[in-house]
């Protein structure tokens, strides 16, 4: 590699710092709301707020009901119990789907891959009124298992693309050297596949999580008790029909989104290699 | 599973119990939440019986209901706004209240705000309608002609200063019905027809354009910014709700007055009465037990704790005859309003005002239209939005072709039956079925048959009391014959049609193009802070979109905004955003592409990292320049690791309804938005055009399916 | 030590056939190699040895006993692949010690046959290392202690040295070699490279088109190759193949005559064959050729002819002077006339040979 110009580094952080600038701008401007201890809209440019107040982080994470309960921890156990609920069943889904489209060769495989694809492509504002007789025909209504069912298969097409994508790319001699060694089907597929298939579980996973972290209209139609409510319900109810209470739902939307932020960032090594098949290399 | 699964079921029988606790569902927040549970705890102490009250988000409320009750799992009582009362009643979710409720206790227009064909349901708890707040500091008594607040107006705005005399939400319909009403208009005319081009309509449209032009009112106003610039001290006069009380700063003096009257005409400025009820749920396993509640919710003290606590203004007459109630000036105020209010009428019609008026009322601020043909522009758009329920078709020929394409199927699949036998062709079928068999049945169960029921929902028309009409292809032949518009104007499917891809193209180059290019930079090994920057890079992913959304929304307001912020700061004009296609359409488009690159810029970092170095050592050798390299390496082995995600990205921003709903709502006019959220528009804002909807949904599918397949069939023999 | 039956093994995919019925016993202890160009089903057998696929028809024995329907884990072979599908994930130790921790043996032995390996294939050093931080040799050493701590009845190689340069396969093979005569174990390795085969098979195995076209010590497929096709692919460069018909006992064909030291009946159309180290440029002899191009080695040559009998290579000895464009004769030493039937099916006739090895038709 060769040295580069000292103005060529200067105009690339330039340049870098600026997008920096362009991305945090808007989010600082969610901070400032959050901070701010008026309810209303900034005024002003400056991202950063005048006065500083806990107050709507104090009301959003102290929220409790009238029973004197809890209600934010209960919902924010609730919403970790469903995402990840949703990312252990929808991984397990995927991975047993992805592993057999990927290896198999069975009837209806490449029909079954097509509609998986076309899954997508219809819009989801009218699921709503069949998901909800189906469920409560399935007794399957104001329960966190419903939900987690509902969201799992959700993000299952998505989830089975990327990991058939990735299996693909793991050599077949790696398992067959794993068969020789005197694996069964199991134990290659626990010991060899799934450990090198890390970087593209880490990014399915993460994409299950975000599912069902950030949903909240089937959480609110599908739940009928409100300590099971999702956080982005909770959330969703600073939203009212005449007024919104902007600074809790800004201080908020910090609080969902800093989870999300945090596995972002434990992640973010496997994200570069999970989302691009062909990370595998012998 | 299994003990959750058994866990459930009880939970499913409960309701049937005879003791179970009443099931309440509303939507207050704040004080009326606190009022509503101590009523409802006074009650429990008075009767002994348990309530489990379920608070929801508002937007859910309404679908949420709809979608219980019939199932005889929603709540015994719920508290909603009487102007749903004919859709609910259509739908058989309420129970008549006439057995319980003591008409003499209540405000007589409260009281037929809730009735129906001489059937009343439910209770009347609050009412709702507008009135003027001023500040004390700033006027010293409140306009009582429009003459006299023009005058006023005058001395207390200076709009170069970012002084207002008044704000209110102007391009709302109920903030403008009491204009309306001041003109001497009416909603429908003697037909029962909603009433558009009118000489009143016109010149309370004139009068609004008037205060704008004049720099009386801001612009774009919405309940956030009118609250803001009030607490700022920067607006005299709010025209708003009881609601508005709680959202002023206890810093500030203000008062309450009613609106002025109109000096042309002498009509006083009626706003529209909101009369919120708790209505019983017509399957309720205990219907008496629900009555009571909702009856006691009403009056006596769930009255008074509601308006002491909750500062509800009651439409009990005992409760607004006590002294602590009387003495309350925000509450008598609003009792008198109340009073000379008008009932939102509950009539379908009314449903149907909202959407052309909004869009009157925004073309003619935005400059889109003139005070007197604003209303034919409404109408224009009612005419288009109402199209007649389609005739009754046969299913027979539909039975008779799906059967036949059935037959067709089955013999080709006979025909070009695989010669091999099953076992040798498929060594592994057993063991490849089983593992996707888990996967399949949830995919079958939740995904596609949802999806079957939207595609046959295309064939019938969803009617108002909730039961579906089998109609054939009639929707799909009005959408694709664009009844009802010109080709080229929004709202026609074509145009629609043709912004959605716009829209996908525009995204999905600049989220390409900008994440490809962050991820060039940010490959470089040597690059400092590299970790710093792509951590911040990630970060629009990880926050919701609606949230994004929503903040972007506020960043381009027109006066207020930090981006004409920023314009101003380099000296640029401000920009009305929304007011024309093509910035609003930049504005969608900007905050889907902060939204979007991250993704890319991930993937292409991973792409990027997939070539070996050699290659561009070797073309170094060759003498290649940067440039060559970047278009004879870097892209032709980036394409198929990205085209995936690609497709992939292109679909997901053809349906992605988030933006266009909270960023440019469409705006001007519908012109902005996308098929998706146009199919959401039919169903849920324009008398729930299910029908209609699922077949825009149908179209949308196959649009994409056409696009996805030809992608393919363009790239395969490059990339295989 | 263990021995392998092959009984009319057949293995199509779809509807290509691959392998078209081979019977094959590999003989305990012995080093077999399998050769024959690619597509020829060499790789697919060792598979179906392996217990990687199994066979449409016909059986698989190992010491007698019927494996066809064995899986892999229970037959008690090792094979290296030729990508060395090493697990990236692992280290060098723990992808050696993979196939003894599945056979649930205990820590210690593992250990001890780990290090034990290694230090066999000069890999103690690197045994903490993932298999991206080494070289392609190293890596190669890794797959062959991989195979090797498992100490199975039968290794199986599948093109084990084709990833590596030269000196490095040579190297390679002497190890081979040498690890071969060290544990006496039943080895099968599949190559495309004569060489290989040459030097390190007890046997050799050649196929081609699925069929097994001869097996046998690599000195008597040198010697006497069953076919057109073993002849060719043995020797390098490849045998002469000239078209004759039989006069009395002279073989004769455009521009030349062979004398046939013995009688081939009635045989009329025949093909001859002729090592180029059979034949000599000298002042006179039986070809007559022009040189199209020559090839000098050092000690010796060969020299690349037109003749009207059709192409011709040579070899020549250091003092004779050949030069291109230049005309000259070539003759066959004595005793080193090969005959093939005119299809090229059978030999007919091998050096030494006193009487014909077919049938004659009379």
């Amino acid at each position: 590699m060769k040295s580069r110009p000292f103005w060529f580094s200067a105009l690339l952080h330039a340049g870098l710092s600026l997008a920096c600038a362009a991305v945090l701008y808007p989010v600082l401007w969610v901070v400032k709301l959050a901070l701010s201890p008026t309810e209303g809209l900034s005024l002003s440019a400056n991202p950063f707020p005048e006065q500083v107040t806990f107050d709507h982080f104090r009301a959003v994470l102290l929220a409790s009901d009238s029973a004197g309960r809890w209600l934010f921890g209960r919902q924010l156990f609730a919403s970790v119990a469903v995402s990840g609920a949703t990312t252990l069943v929808g991984l397990s889904l995927a991975v047993t789907a992805a592993y057999a489209l990927s290896r198999y060769r069975f009837p209806g495989k490449e029909s079954g891959m097509q509609a998986l694809l076309l899954t997508q492509m219809f819009p989801a504002t009218l699921m709503t009124v069949p998901l909800y007789s189906l469920l409560e025909r399935l007794h399957l209504l104001g329960s966190l298992g419903g939900l987690v069912l509902v969201y799992s298969t959700a993000s299952l097409p998505f989830c089975v693309w990327m990991l058939k994508g990735y299996f693909d790319t793991v050599p077949r001699e790696l398992e067959e050297a794993a068969v020789m060694d005197g694996a069964s089907p199991g134990q290659v597929f626990w010991r060899v596949v799934l450990p090198l298939a890390r970087p593209a579980l880490a990014v399915t996973a993460l994409f299950s999580f975000m599912t069902a972290w950030n949903e909240f209209i089937l959480a609110a139609t599908l739940l009928d008790d409100q300590s099971s409510f999702t956080l982005p319900v909770a959330l969703q109810r600073f939203v009212g029909e005449y007024k919104t209470e902007w600074g809790k739902f800004a201080a908020g939307a910090l609080v969902v989104s800093a989870p999300v932020m945090a596995l972002f960032y434990a992640l973010q090594k496997h994200l570069v290699g999970g989302l691009t098949a062909g990370g595998v290399k012998g | 599973m299994c003990p959750r699964l058994a866990a459930l079921l009880l939970l499913c029988a409960l309701p049937a119990w005879a003791d179970a606790p009443l099931r309440l569902w509303h939507a207050y927040r704040g004080a009326e939440e606190t009022a509503l549970e101590q009523a409802v705890a006074r009650f429990t102490e008075d009767t002994g019986t348990k309530v489990e009250l379920l608070a929801l988000p508002y937007d859910a409320f309404s679908s949420k209901l709809t979608a219980a009750i019939p199932h005889g799992v929603g709540p015994d009582v719920f508290l909603y706004a009487h102007e749903k009362l004919r859709s609910f009643r259509e739908k058989a979710l309420l129970a008549p209240s006439d057995a319980r409720l003591v008409r003499a206790d209540y405000l007589p227009n409260a009281l037929s705000a809730l009735t129906l064909d001489g059937v009343t349901y439910g209770y009347p708890l609050s009412l709702k309608c507008l009135a003027l707040y001023y500040d004390k500091d700033r006027v010293s008594s409140p306009p009582t002609t429009t003459d006299g607040w023009l005058e006023q107006l005058g001395q207390l705005s200076q709009p170069a200063q970012g002084q207002f005399g008044l704000a209110y939400e102007a391009g709302d319909f109920y903030f403008h019905a009491p204009f309306l009403f001041g003109f001497g208009g009416r909603l429908f005319d003697d037909a029962g027809r909603a009433e558009f081009q009118s000489e009143p309509m016109a010149r309370s449209l004139a009068f609004v354009l008037g205060l704008h032009r004049r720099g009386y009112v801001p612009e774009e106003a919405s309940g956030a910014l009118v609250k803001s610039l009030f607490n700022a001290h920067r607006v005299a006069m709010v025209i708003s709700g009881p609601w508005f009380a709680g959202e002023i700063d206890p810093a500030i003096r203000w008062g309450v007055a009613p609106l002025p009257t109109v000096s042309t005409t002498g009509k006083p400025m009626s706003p529209f009465l909101g009369v919120e009820a708790a209505f019983v749920s017509s399957r309720s396993t205990q219907p008496d037990k629900a009555q009571s509640l909702a009856h006691a919710l009403s009056v006596g003290d769930g009255a008074f704790l509601r308006t002491t606590v909750g500062h509800q203004v009651p439409a009990d007459l005992a409760t607004l005859r006590t002294d602590a109630v009387k003495r309350d000036a925000f509450i008598s105020h609003f009792r008198d309003a109340a009073q000379s209010a008008v009932p939102m009428p509950h009539e379908l019609e009314m449903q149907k005002m909202w959407e052309p008026m909004k869009l009157a009322l925004r073309a003619l601020l935005q400059g889109g239209t003139t005070a007197d043909e604003a209303g034919a522009l409404a109408d224009r758009r009612y005419r288009a939005l109402h199209r007649p329920a389609p005739a009754d078709a046969s299913p027979l020929p539909w039975l008779a072709g799906a059967g036949a394409l059935l037959l067709l199927a089955a013999a080709w699949a006979w025909v070009t039956r695989p010669r091999e036998p099953f076992r040798k062709r498929y060594p592994e079928a057993a063991r490849g079925l089983l593992y996707v068999a888990p996967a399949a049945a949830g995919v079958v169960t939740l995904i596609l048959v949802p999806f079957a029921f939207g595609i046959g929902m295309s064939l019938f028309h969803h009617e108002p009391n909730g039961s579906y009409r089998f109609v054939g292809g009639a929707n799909f032949a009005d959408i694709l014959q664009s009844r009802g518009y010109a080709v080229t104007e929004p709202l026609s499917f074509y145009f629609t049609l043709a912004v959605t891809v716009a829209w996908a193209l525009v995204n999905v180059v600049l989220h390409v193009g900008l994440g490809l290019l962050l991820a060039l930079v940010l490959k470089d090994p040597l690059l400092r802070l590299r970790g710093v920057y792509r951590v911040l890079l990630i970060l629009p992913w990880a926050i919701p979109n609606y949230i994004t959304a929503l903040t972007w929304k506020g960043l381009f307001h027109r006066q207020f905004g930090a981006i004409n912020g920023l314009l101003a700061a380099l000296g640029v004009e401000p920009i009305s955003w929304f007011t024309r296609f093509s910035t609003s359409f930049a504005a969608n488009v900007v905050t889907n592409t902060w939204l979007g690159f991250p993704f890319m810029m991930v993937v292409s970092l991973g792409a990027l990292q997939s070539i070996p170095q050699d290659l561009y050592e070797a073309a170094e050798v060759d003498g290649a320049s940067k440039w060559t390299q970047f278009r004879r390496i870097t892209l032709p082995l980036l394409r198929p690791a990205l085209l995936p995600s690609v497709i992939l990205g292109s679909v997901w921003t053809f349906n992605m309804f988030n933006i266009i709903y909270l960023v440019s709502g469409g705006e001007p006019g519908g012109a902005t938005d996308i098929l998706v959220s146009e199919a959401y528009r039919w169903a849920f804002q324009r008398n729930e055009q299910y029908g209609f909807a699922a077949a825009y949904s149908v179209l949308i599918f196959c649009v994409l399916w056409l696009y996805t397949t030809a992608t393919r069939r363009l790239t395969q023999p490059e990339v295989a | 030590m263990s021995s392998v039956t092959l009984t009319n093994v057949h293995k199509a995919f779809g509807t290509t056939r691959i392998v078209k019925g081979v019977d094959l016993e590999v003989r305990s202890g012995e080093f077999l190699v399998m050769v024959g160009p690619s597509g020829c089903g060499k790789t697919t057998l060792l598979r179906l040895i392996a217990g990687l696929e199994s066979p449409d028809l016909g059986d698989i024995l190992i010491d007698g006993a019927r494996v066809t329907d064995t899986p892999p884990r229970d037959r008690d072979v090792a094979m290296v692949f030729q990508s060395y599908a090493l697990y990236p994930h692992m280290t060098v130790r723990e992808n050696m010690a993979f196939g003894l921790e599945l056979r649930k043996l205990p820590r210690k032995d593992i250990q001890s046959r780990v290090e034990e390996a290694a230090a066999q294939l000069e890999l103690s050093k690197l045994l903490d290392r993932k298999p991206k931080e080494l070289s392609g040799g190293q890596r190669q050493r890794v797959a062959m202690g991989r195979a090797l701590v498992r100490r199975p009845k039968i290794f199986l190689f599948d093109e084990p040295l084709s990833n590596l340069d030269t000196a490095l396969r040579v190297q390679m093979r002497g190890e081979l070699a040498r690890l071969h005569r060290k544990l006496g174990a039943t080895m099968i390795y599949v190559t495309h490279d004569q060489v290989e085969a040459m030097t390190l098979a007890s046997r050799v195995a050649v196929f081609n088109g699925g069929k097994l076209q001869q097996v046998g010590a690599p000195l008597e497929l040198y010697n006497a190759p069953a076919n057109h096709f073993v002849a060719t692919f043995l020797g390098s460069p490849s045998m002469n193949f000239l078209p004759a018909h039989r006069e009395g006992t002279f073989l004769k064909g455009p521009g030349f005559q062979l004398h046939c030291p013995v009688d081939l009946g009635d045989l009329r159309d025949v093909k001859v064959g002729l090592r180029p180290q059979d034949l000599r440029i000298q002042s006179d002899g039986e070809f007559t050729g022009t040189v199209d191009a020559v090839e000098r080695l050092g000690s010796d040559g060969y020299a690349f002819l037109t003749t009207p009998a059709g192409p011709l290579v040579s070899r020549f000895d250091r003092g004779t002077q050949v030069s291109v464009g230049e005309t000259v004769k070539v003759c066959l030493l004595s005793n080193a006339l090969h005959v093939f039937s005119s299809d090229g099916e059978a030999a007919i006739l091998h050096p030494g040979d006193a009487r014909p090895r077919v049938e004659v038709v009379a």
